[in-house]
């Protein structure tokens, strides 16, 4: 026989045009969106999420100012009719005081008990 | 009282002292006004009154006696009362439909805003005073002319 190697056996080798490809490839169908989309979706919507976050702390911080500033225009206000309350208070306080102890010989009327020139308010309320 | 860190309030008894103030110290009309009117008008009293205030409370920085200052505060108390008269004799139904609108949204100013903004027109237009809050970041529009804000009634 022609093909024959001289030594008696014969080679063994691939089908002419050699073996066909194997498929090792998974033939599955792709589904959904490339994972390029779903991050830069993610990616996106975290974004303008944040972003929306910052601008809502901003105003935020503006409304707090407004209603401190609101209160800071009334400060004035709210202490000059305090302060007339307190004063007209603290003077019948020293009327009846000054009544009550009229007859105590060395007693001073409205004196603090702080030996200071500060304003000290009257720790006591006499009902 | 508020210097021992409380108010002077007790449960068993009122806390009332019906003598008048002496006869030294002139009369002026206590202004009357509830929280949410006082609320809408701030802006317009600390601009109007802003030469008394400050005048008052650089007296008060001096002692805190409630004697030392009464002259400068019945200053005060005189000019906000005449700014709420006017704002009142010119502006009544926009202020009214705004200290309303304070008074049933928990005084929230950012649900207030379709409100505020009749009133802050028919005041500058009637008196030249103008709402600023001060420290708003340069270049910024202030709060209360945001067109479209994220905070109103609700957060969008």
């Amino acid at each position: 026989m022609s093909n024959m190697a001289p030594h008696g056996f014969k080679q063994d080798m691939p089908p002419p045009g050699g073996y066909a490809a194997i498929r090792f490839q998974r033939n599955l169908p792709t589904r959904g969106f490339s994972g390029v989309v779903v991050f830069g979706t993610v990616l996106t919507v975290c974004g303008l999420g944040f972003y929306r976050l910052g601008q809502g702390n901003n105003e935020k911080r503006e409304l707090k100012r407004e209603v401190a500033w609101s209160r800071i225009h009334l400060v004035p206000l709210l202490l000059a009719e305090r302060d007339r309350d307190e004063y007209r208070r603290s003077e019948a306080a020293l009327a009846r005081e000054k009544e009550i102890m009229k007859d105590v010989h060395g007693w001073e009327a409205g004196k603090s008990v702080y030996s200071t020139k500060r304003y000290t308010p009257s720790n006591v309320v006499v009902l | 009282m508020a210097e021992q860190g409380r108010d002077a309030i007790f449960l068993d008894k009122p806390y009332i002292d019906p003598n008048p103030l002496p006869s030294s110290v002139p009369h002026v009309d206590e202004l009357g006004v509830t929280s949410a009117p006082l609320k809408s008008a701030s802006f317009f009293i600390g601009d109007y009154c802003k030469e008394v205030n400050e005048d008052f409370m650089l007296c008060k920085s001096e002692t805190r006696d409630p004697a030392h200052c009464l002259a400068e505060g019945r200053k005060v108390t005189r000019c906000a009362a005449d700014l709420i008269g006017k704002v009142r004799a010119s502006c009544l139904k926009e202020f009214d439909a705004h200290w309303q609108c304070l008074e049933n949204n928990n005084q929230y100013f950012r649900a207030c805003r379709k409100e505020e903004r009749p009133l802050n027109e028919c005041v500058f237009t009637n008196f030249k005073l103008r709402k600023t809050i001060p420290g708003t970041p340069a270049g910024k529009e202030q709060i209360h002319e945001k067109k479209s804000p994220i905070f109103t009634t609700q957060q969008k």
